[in-house]
């Protein structure tokens, strides 16, 4: 772990929303676990003020060692405490990407190296999680936080804290790291008919393909030309089979930016965000274009993706 | 027995030069009985290595050269009318082989993909509810062409660790490039070269890769890897369990050419890119870098 | 690709706010359990009615944790509020003070059990239970009873355990709070032993209504006790410096009495005016002796006979008994030295008056006895043994259970029912020597004591409790005489207190040897449960200002500075050894090949080449050949065993050995 300079040690924030985000796996010692009593820590302590002005005022040594033993308690309790959270090591893992509105979730990986069981810790990103972790175990818990745009989402703090054993200090060991989510945008409520495109746009440029260029072979579904039956293998007896020619175009769409409705430009990003995800799961090919981008029509979850990521980032 | 395997190797070197390595690995999964891809571009010598190992093993060997119009039934064969018998007859495919050279298999439909793999798994055949079994050693290597051409179907992800090792050859190096140059056409090498090791000692020796002793400390090594895959925001997606074991076997393997009796953990860096590049799916081609973080962040036990 | 909507994430929060869970449900079994438990033994120390309203409560918030509805809403727990406090208000009027507080904070617990509504409501709970445990002290300091209060308080605290921990079984969490309550008690004593005791002020002391305490009295009047339902209630403990003195000589001298009335014995009323007599002359052996006087409402200090030295605030009055001038409700340590033999010299005109002094003349038939025994005709002595012997000779019993005698007890005693205990036969003989014209006196006080083998102490109980005589001899001042040894000599010569064991009929019936055995097992378990409660209340409950300053400069803490910095300095020793044992994250243990080869590498550190944590050994031995080729040989045959040892199937212990062997005498 690298040093922290004098100025950074006594920075304020480090107790609060945690020292620089890092990549790394994070182990817990002490120059990231804070410590403090808590209001019902507090409390105790006026309680054992009280036992000792008792045993004061009734000159009462029983009285008086039971107001010790409850204040070495109390003390004790510090090092237990610490010792609920000390030696962790905490590790992020992967987030998943997700659409504007929706909870991302960071998945956090904490690792108990020790044989000490860890009952009730919180973890909290922005909701508090319990969890207990097993001696020499690992468990992994999955934070969310609340995405309002899209682009990259990043989340704050997390922070693992805990008041075991009493309830008296509560230790607190905040964390950053470098959590980064993508946000996809809403896709659009509307359900709109895919966008209708002359043939000759997208023949345009970049699509070498003519009618004589085979592209493969699908099941033969009545309709289909008879010229395009792969008869060769209906000889065989391999069954019915349509050839298909890459200017087979009826089956392939293209979604354009400028095609979109809206009137902005996050209306026509969610538009198009809706198209997306509708087009694959109906298992059209889709070319998707924005500007400065175009890909070109294509099936499956990395097309997907790289249609989504490119709106995201739009 | 692994004297026979450096033989081996010695000879396959003469035909292919440069790629010491790279036929090694391919050594080591025939022996852990996987199927080995080949990703590369076109004339880098993937047939010739598929050859080179058939021959030098004895093997009879079959190409099939999938095309977008090659049909399930041109791979694993079909049932025919006989006309004289009256009675359907089944009439093998060329999957029927002891070694098979799938060439160029992204230009195949997903249907004819699926209907190699599948046999690749099941190692038997169900045609017209008939069982056929097929031949033991059964070895597939197939190729597939990275860049992305108008009317190939790559293989889909999912489907990539049906195959224990995907490896790529590349161009090789300057002096090996000038050998080649110079020298006599790999066809006629290939033609002249002796079996090296029969069928039968290639079956004793995959029976002897699954006695090779793996210690805790080389499965705590194994478990390590596979979850730092799972935990680290490096990968999209983590190690099966599948892939543990074969990352497993493939070490296995590759410790009993090494002639030793027991894994080590160089054994399993040593086979690490080749099966879990391609498992790891991260879009990226080049397995030696995908595994990297691996190499350099998971202690060795 | 997953999708989340907000609401089904947001919708478990872990806390602890609804009262309803089935953790919750232990936890309050927990709770009230260890509250019943807490409050148990103020059975005898609050009134009775205050005692019921509070368990009648406890009941109703136990049944309430199975229904729910059952629970009285808020109107009727201010019903409830109103009633504790009226019950209050009847048995004692105040809220300050010992008896008061202890109430109000029963009360007050109980009232709020029945309002638990959030996690803070449990704390405040547990912590007015604190104080109801530690107000226990106030009526009781026994060793059992700390105990008692230590498992009760570890109950507590596994509540609070509970209320932190999800998922945690009761029995871990007891053991949890155990093991923290376990870690604290050094600590605890560390605190207990420096913490400065400082008298509290007068204005804070409340004054408390002494409960009678039952002990020796002032007077005596033998013929209206038909029981003497003596306790073992312990009275003060004798540890000697030296040796013991025999039983015989253990007389512990209280109040003189000299006055009768033919019935009753009284001491004289102006004793506090009289001047203080001269010292007697000492002879013999002197007795240094340390007595611890239990709690009493009387100042006597039962010496033995008879105290030369002595420091304040003891004083001596006219009579020779020792009376402190403090207040005697707390147990009291006083050094005293005694000597065995003595002489008191001249009788004053007055003492003389008052050890003559008789209730109107004596009958007939008294004058008759001292007549026949020549009480008027012979030397003091000889009327003395004469009597003794009569006592001896003639029908008289010792019994603790002696008849009633309402009219003329003495005559009645002596001629007629003929049993009687000590003060009987004091009584009988004092006013017979009084009657042959013989100043006499009455003495009262504990006689005997039973040692203590384990602590070496002797303990006097109320049993103990004897009466005698002094009679004043020309030449020999005030000499003790015993009637009672006339009769039951083993009550005085034995080691046995013989009171204490014939009620119980124990010496009557103890026929065989294995009953003894048993008994004599049983008085030494008994003698050991002594010291330690002798330790106990000597080191712990009486660990007073003046015991501590004593104690601590024993050890050379002499100031408050010196006192201060022991206690920074212990409890910063208990810190750290505690931080090292919870928090020493003890190291898997290494497997021994792996620990020898990190060694072999540590050597090859040293030419600079450091093997990586991701590195294999066989890779390294690689690397290192090629910076090393004149160490090549060893460096393969230590990878090549370390491998074999590591991840090999068929290592042997000799592969080990020559492994070791080769690693230790690698050189670079």
């Amino acid at each position: 772990m690298n040093r922290l300079s004098l100025k950074e040690r006594f920075q304020l924030s480090r107790f609060f929303s945690g020292e620089k985000a890092v990549d790394e796996p994070v182990k817990l010692t002490h120059r990231r676990i804070f410590i403090l009593p808590t209001y019902r820590g507090l409390n105790f302590a006026i309680l054992t003020a009280f036992l000792l002005l008792m045993a004061f005022v009734y000159n009462n040594n029983l009285v008086y060692l039971l107001t010790f033993l409850l204040a070495s308690i109390f003390f004790i309790t510090i090092l237990h405490s610490y010792k609920a959270l000390a030696g962790l090591v905490l590790q992020k893992g992967q987030s998943k990407p997700v659409f504007a509105g929706e909870a991302a979730g960071f998945t956090i990986y904490i690792n108990n190296p020790v044989d000490v069981e860890r009952f009730n810790l919180q973890i909290k990103l922005e909701q508090p999680e319990s969890l207990t972790i097993k001696p020499q175990s690992k468990t992994c818990v999955t934070l969310y936080s609340l995405t309002q745009k899209r682009g990259w989402h990043t989340a704050g703090t997390v922070t693992l804290s805990s008041t075991y054993p009493f309830g008296l200090f509560r230790v607190w060991s905040p964390i950053r790291f470098n959590l980064k989510a993508l946000v996809y945008p809403k896709p659009s409520l509307q359900e709109r008919p895919f966008p209708e495109m002359p043939s000759t746009n997208i023949q345009k440029g970049f699509s070498q393909k003519g009618t004589d260029d085979f592209y493969g072979l699908k099941g033969y579904q009545p309709g289909d030309s008879i010229k395009h039956i792969h008869w060769k293998a209906f000889a065989k007896g391999q069954g019915l089979f349509s050839k298909q020619y890459s200017s087979d175009s009826s089956e392939e769409i293209w979604l354009n930016y400028d095609n979109a409705p809206g009137h902005n430009t996050e209306e026509r990003l969610s538009q198009l965000c809706r198209w997306v995800i509708d087009a694959e799961r109906i298992g059209i090919p889709y070319g998707f274009s924005l500007p400065g981008l175009k890909l070109s029509p294509d099936n499956g979850t990395t097309h997907t993706r790289k249609c989504l990521e490119a709106l995201a980032l739009f | 027995m692994q004297n026979d395997t450096h033989h081996l190797l010695d000879a396959a070197n003469q035909v292919i030069l440069g790629k010491a390595h790279k036929i090694r690995l391919a050594l080591c999964c025939l022996i852990a009985r996987g199927h080995l891809l080949i990703e590369d571009i076109p004339g880098v010598g993937k047939t010739t290595l598929a050859n080179t190992l058939a021959k030098l093993l004895g093997l009879n060997c079959q190409r099939i050269q999938f095309t977008s119009d090659i049909l399930p039934a041109d791979i694993i064969g079909a049932s025919v009318f006989d006309a004289k018998n009256l009675t359907f007859k089944f009439h093998p495919g060329p999957l029927f082989n002891q070694m098979v050279l799938a060439d160029e298999i992204n230009r195949a439909t997903p249907k004819a993909q699926s209907a190699l793999l599948e046999a690749m798994e099941e190692q038997n055949i169900t045609v017209d509810g008939k069982t056929y079994p097929l031949p033991s050693p059964f070895f597939v290597i197939a190729t597939q062409n990275p860049s992305y051409q108008i009317g190939t179907f790559p293989l889909p992800e999912s489907q990539l660790d049906r195959f224990l090792m995907r490896i790529e050859l590349g161009y090789p190096d300057h002096d090996a490039e000038r050998l080649l140059l110079k020298g006599q056409s790999r066809h006629s090498l290939i033609e002249s070269l002796p079996v090296m090791l029969t069928p039968e000692r290639l079956i004793n020796m995959q029976d002897a890769v699954t006695d090779i002793y793996v210690s805790n400390a080389v499965l705590d090594y194994c478990q390590a890897i596979i979850s730092f895959t799972r935990e680290s925001s490096e990968y999209h997606c983590g190690l099966s369990p599948r892939a543990g074991l074969a990352l497993l076997n493939a070490a296995k393997a590759w410790a009993f050419m090494e002639q030793r009796d027991a894994v080590i953990p160089e054994d399993i860096q040593a086979v690490l890119a080749a099966v879990a590049g391609h498992r790891l799916r991260s879009g990226n081609n080049d397995s030696a870098a995908i595994v990297a973080p691996i190499l350099a962040k998971v202690a060795v036990h | 690709m997953v999708r989340h909507t907000p609401e089904s994430v947001w919708k478990h929060s872990p806390c602890f706010k609804s009262m309803n869970s089935v953790q919750n449900k232990s936890i309050l079994i927990f709770l009230l359990a260890s509250i019943g438990l807490i409050a148990f033994p103020h059975i005898n120390h609050i009134p009775k009615a205050v005692f019921a309203f509070f368990y009648l409560l406890l009941s109703w918030r136990f049944i309430g944790i199975w229904k729910q509805n059952w629970l009285p809403n808020k109107p009727v727990i201010f019903l409830l509020t109103v009633c504790g406090l009226a019950l209050l208000y009847s048995q004692y009027h105040g809220v300050f003070g010992r008896d008061a507080g202890t109430r109000l904070f029963v009360t007050a617990l109980a009232l709020k059990l029945l309002e638990i509504k959030s996690e803070r409501d449990l704390y405040l709970i547990t912590y007015l239970a604190f104080i109801v445990a530690a107000s226990q002290f106030l009526y009781e300091q026994s060793l059992l009873m700390a105990a008692y209060i230590l498992f009760v308080c570890s109950i507590l605290l596994a509540t609070l355990v509970c209320l932190n921990s999800t998922k945690l079984q009761p029995f871990t969490a007891l053991k949890t709070a155990g093991i923290i309550l376990v870690q604290a008690i050094p600590m605890a004593v560390i605190l207990f032993i420096l913490f400065p005791r400082v008298e509290a002020p007068k204005w804070m002391l409340f004054n408390e209504k002494h409960q009678a305490k039952a002990g020796l009295s002032d007077s005596m009047e033998p013929g209206s006790i038909s029981d003497l339902g003596m306790s073992d209630e312990l009275v003060f403990r004798v540890k000697f410096t030296g040796a013991l003195p025999p039983p015989p000589q253990r007389y512990w001298r209280g109040p003189v009495l000299s006055y009768t009335d033919g019935k009753k014995w009284t001491q004289v009323k102006d004793l506090r005016f009289r001047p203080i007599l001269d010292k007697p002359v000492f002879t013999g052996l002197p007795y240094q002796y340390t007595l611890l006087m239990e709690p009493q409402d009387k100042n006597w200090v039962f010496a033995l006979e008879m105290p030369a030295d002595y420091a304040l605030p003891l004083s001596q009055n006219a009579n020779y008994q020792l009376v402190t001038l403090e207040n005697p409700d707390k147990r009291t340590e006083y050094k005293i030295t005694s000597y065995p033999g003595y002489n008191t010299g001249a009788i004053t005109r007055i003492e003389y008056k008052d050890a003559m002094q008789l209730p109107g003349d004596p009958s007939d038939k008294i004058k008759q006895l001292v007549k026949q025994l020549h009480g008027f005709d012979s030397t003091s002595d000889y009327f003395i043994n004469e009597l003794l012997n009569h006592f001896r000779k003639e029908d008289f019993h010792y019994t603790l259970t002696p008849p009633l005698m309402e009219e003329n007890p003495l005559e009645t005693f002596l001629f007629e029912t003929r049993y009687g205990f000590c003060s009987h036969y004091a009584a009988a003989f004092v006013y017979l020597l009084r009657v042959a014209n013989i100043p006499a006196r009455v003495v009262t006080g504990y006689q005997g004591g039973e040692l203590n083998k384990v602590g070496n102490f002797l303990e006097i109980r109320q049993a103990d409790a004897h009466a005698w005589a002094e009679v004043w001899l020309e030449n020999k001042g005030w000499v003790r005489f015993d009637p009672t040894a006339a009769i039951a000599p083993e009550r005085i010569e034995r080691n046995i207190n013989i009171d204490q064991l014939m009620p119980g009929g124990i010496i009557n019936y103890m026929p065989a040897d294995a009953a003894q055995a048993a008994f004599n097992w049983l008085k030494q378990s008994r003698q050991l449960w002594s010291n330690i409660d002798y330790h106990w209340q000597r080191w712990v409950i009486n660990y007073d200002n003046k015991n501590q300053s004593g104690f601590l400069s024993s050890l050379g803490i002499t100031d408050i500075k010196a006192m201060l910095y022991w206690m920074v300095g212990s409890i910063g020793l208990i810190t750290a050894l505690l931080s090292w044992l919870l928090l020493y994250q003890k190291q898997q243990a290494i497997d021994p090949v792996v620990r020898l080869y990190n060694r072999f590498c540590q050597k090859i550190a040293k030419r600079g080449l450091l093997r990586g944590p991701c590195e294999g050994a066989k890779d390294f031995a690689g690397r290192v050949k090629i910076k090393l080729p004149e160490k090549a040989t060893s460096i393969d045959q230590i990878t090549d065993l370390f491998i074999k040892l590591h991840y090999g199937k068929n290592s042997t212990p000799d592969d080990f050995k020559l492994f070791k062997k080769r690693v230790k005498s690698f050189k670079i």
